[in-house]
C-alpha cells in the first residue's frame, strides 16, 4: 500500500492508482532526483560565487577545486564595500529606481487608462503602435536614442533613465489588460453620477488598481536594478553610475587595475544579487503569478 | 495621455525612424552626412565581420533550440508529476531568473574560466577528462553562452508550461488509462497535444529573443570574439567602437527584418494550422 500525498494524487500522467504498482514508484523517485539536480544546478552557481568571494585572489582558481573558503570573514564584505566606495553606486541605483517607479506607474498607467477606458480618437492607433514597438529589438533604436539624449544634454543625469521607464510597452500592456478587465457598469454608473474623466480616474480606477500597480512596481524595481545598456551609455561619470554599470566597469578593467582583485568583483557581484533575490522571496506569488499568466519573462 | 505619448515618441518611435533613415546615409560620428541609398547595406554584406556575425547568430539560434528549448518543457512535465516539495522545486528553478543579466553573465564567466581550477573544469577533470579551454575555445563559446542563457531563462519558461499543464482536465488522463494507455502513450496523446500551442508560441519567442543575444558575448568574451560576436553586438560595436553609425543602423534594420519575418511566418503557420480560430 502507498501512504501520504501520492495516495491522494488524482491528476497527471500517473495518479494514485498507478502508484499502487512498483514501477511508477521508481519513476517517481527518478523524477524527484531530476528536480533535485535542477535545484543544485540553479542554486550552486550563485552560492559558489558567494563562497569564492571570501577566498584570497590567488586561491580562487586553485587546484584542486574547493567550494568552501578557508574561513568566512564577514568583515571582508564591509571592507570591499568601503574600498570600492560602493555606497555611492548603491545610492545612485536607489535614486534611479525611485524615479523610474514613479514614471513607470504614472506614464504607462495614464496612457493605458486613456486607451482602455477613455478611448479618445486614435486610441487604437496608439495601442497598436505601442504593441508593435515590443517586436522591435532595442538595439535598433539605441544609437539615435543616445544621440537625442546627448542633444538634450541629459547625459550623466538620472532623469533620462527615469523618463525611459515611463515608456515601457510591457508595463503599458499590463495596465491596459487590467483596466480592460474592470467592470464597465462601474464606469457607467460613475459617469451618470457626473464624474469627469479625471475624477473617474482618481475616485474609481486608481483605488481599484492597487494590485496591478504593485505588480508593475515589482517589475520596474527589478528591471531598473538589473538594467544595463542605457545606464551604461548615459552615465559616463563615475559618480553617477549605478551598481550594474559599476560592476561591468570593474569587470572590464580588472586585468589592468591594481586596485582590486577578482575576489572584490565576486563580493560585489554577490551583493548585487541580494536585492532581486530578496524581492523574489518576498513577492514570490506576484512574480511567478504574472509570469505564468502573461507569458512575460523580464 | 499627452506626456506619455511624448515619452513613447522620444524613447521608442522617433529613435526607430531616425535609425532607419540613418541607415540610408553616409555618416560621420553620429551625424548624417549625405544620402547614399542602400550603400551601407551593401557595405555591411561585404564586411566579413557582418557575415560572420550573421552565421554566429544563426548558430546561437540553433543551439538555443537544441539546449534551451526542450529543457523547460521536460522540467515542467516532471515538476507537474511531483507532489512532494513542489513549491520548493518551483522557487529554486525560477531563482536564476532573478539574477540580473550582467551579473549572470559575469557569474558564468567565472564558472567557465579556462584555468584548471574553475568549477566547470574541476567537474570535467573529476569525470576523468582533460581540462578544457571552455569559454576561450572558439568552438565551444557559443554553446557555453547558450548554457548560461538557459540557466537564467529556463525557470521562467517552465512556469508558463506548468500553468498550462495544470489546466489539463484529469478526465483526459482517466480516459487514456481506461483505454490501457501506458505512461509514454499518455504523454504522447494527452500531455503533448495540450502543450502544443504553448510550445509553438514559446519556440518563436525564444528564437526572437536569442537573435538579440548581446550582453553575454560582450561580457563573457570582452566585447566578443570573431567566433562569438552576434548581430546585436556587432551593431553596437559599429556604433560605439568603430564610429560607423550608418553600418550599425543598417545592421539593426537587417536584424529587425529577420525578427519581423519570423513573427510573420509564425502568424502565417499559426493560421494555417488552426483555421477554426479567427
Amino acid at each position: 500500500m502507498i501512504k501520504g500525498k501520492l495516495s491522494r494524487k488524482t491528476y497527471g500522467l500517473y495518479n494514485f492508482m498507478d502508484y499502487r504498482r512498483v514501477w511508477p514508484k521508481v519513476v517517481y523517485g527518478l523524477f524527484i532526483l531530476f528536480m533535485l539536480t535542477v535545484v543544485v544546478v540553479s542554486v550552486l552557481p550563485p552560492i559558489s560565487l558567494f563562497f569564492a568571494g571570501f577566498k584570497n585572489p590567488q586561491d580562487i582558481y586553485s587546484v584542486p577545486f574547493k567550494l568552501l573558503p578557508e574561513s568566512f570573514d564577514f568583515s571582508k564584505i564591509a571592507k570591499v564595500w568601503t574600498d570600492m566606495n560602493f555606497g555611492k553606486y548603491f545610492v545612485n541605483s536607489v535614486i534611479v529606481i525611485a524615479g523610474a517607479l514613479v514614471c513607470s506607474i504614472v506614464f504607462n498607467g495614464l496612457l493605458a487608462y486613456a486607451t482602455a477606458i477613455v478611448k479618445p480618437a486614435g486610441h487604437k492607433v496608439v495601442y497598436s503602435l505601442v504593441l508593435g514597438s515590443m517586436m522591435i529589438p532595442a538595439v535598433l533604436s539605441i544609437v539615435p536614442l543616445f544621440n537625442q539624449i546627448v542633444k538634450l544634454q541629459l547625459t550623466n543625469k538620472h532623469i533620462a533613465l527615469w523618463l525611459a521607464a515611463g515608456a515601457n510597452a510591457y508595463h503599458f500592456v499590463l495596465f491596459h489588460t487590467y483596466f480592460k478587465s474592470l467592470p464597465k457598469s462601474l464606469m457607467e454608473a460613475a459617469r451618470l453620477d457626473g464624474c469627469s474623466k479625471l475624477t473617474l480616474f482618481y475616485r474609481i480606477v486608481a483605488p481599484l488598481s492597487a494590485p496591478i500597480i504593485g505588480v508593475v512596481a515589482i517589475f520596474t524595481l527589478n528591471a531598473t536594478w538589473s538594467d544595463f545598456l542605457l545606464p551604461f551609455l548615459v552615465l559616463k561619470q563615475d559618480a553617477t553610475r549605478t551598481v550594474m554599470v559599476k560592476i561591468f566597469d570593474m569587470q572590464s578593467n580588472m586585468s589592468t587595475s591594481a586596485q582590486f582583485g577578482m575576489d572584490y568583483l565576486l563580493v560585489v557581484l554577490s551583493i548585487s544579487m541580494i536585492p532581486p533575490i530578496a524581492l523574489f522571496i518576498i513577492f514570490q506569488k506576484q512574480i511567478t503569478g504574472s509570469v505564468s499568466t502573461s507569458g512575460m519573462k523580464d | 495621455m499627452l506626456p506619455s505619448l511624448v515619452l513613447f515618441s522620444f524613447f521608442v518611435w522617433v529613435p526607430l525612424l531616425s535609425n532607419i533613415s540613418l541607415s540610408l546615409y553616409t555618416t560621420k560620428g553620429f551625424e548624417k552626412i549625405q544620402f547614399s541609398g542602400l550603400e551601407n547595406y551593401l557595405a555591411v554584406f561585404k564586411d566579413d565581420l557582418f557575415v560572420g556575425a550573421l552565421l554566429n547568430t544563426c548558430e546561437y539560434a540553433f543551439w538555443s533550440v537544441i539546449i534551451g528549448f526542450l529543457a523547460p518543457v521536460i522540467m515542467a512535465i516532471i515538476l507537474n508529476e511531483i507532489v512532494h516539495f513542489k513549491g520548493f522545486f518551483r522557487v529554486c528553478a525560477y531563482l536564476p531568473n532573478m539574477v540580473p543579466g550582467i551579473a549572470a553573465a559575469i557569474l558564468w564567466t567565472f564558472l567557465f574560466d579556462p584555468s584548471a581550477g574553475s568549477m566547470v573544469n574541476s567537474i570535467i577533470v573529476a569525470l576523468g577528462k582533460e581540462p578544457s579551454l571552455l569559454i576561450d575555445d572558439s568552438d565551444l563559446s557559443i554553446i557555453l553562452i547558450i548554457i548560461a542563457m538557459t540557466w537564467k531563462g529556463a525557470g521562467a519558461t517552465m512556469l508558463i508550461y506548468l500553468a498550462s499543464l495544470q489546466s489539463i482536465d484529469s478526465t483526459y488522463y482517466e480516459a487514456a488509462r481506461l483505454d490501457g494507455a501506458n505512461f509514454m502513450q499518455r504523454l504522447r496523446y494527452v500531455t503533448i497535444p495540450h502543450l502544443l500551442p504553448n510550445i509553438s508560441t514559446l519556440f518563436v519567442l525564444q528564437i526572437i529573443s536569442v537573435f538579440q543575444v548581446f550582453y553575454e558575448p560582450m561580457v563573457m568574451l570582452d566585447g566578443g570574439t570573431d567566433a562569438s560576436i552576434s548581430l546585436m553586438l556587432l551593431s553596437y560595436n559599429y556604433a560605439f567602437k568603430d564610429s560607423k553609425s550608418g553600418y550599425s543602423a543598417a545592421t539593426g534594420v537587417i536584424l529587425a527584418a529577420i525578427i519581423i519575418a519570423f513573427t510573420l511566418l509564425y502568424n502565417f503557420v499559426q493560421k494555417k494550422l488552426s483555421p477554426q480560430s479567427e
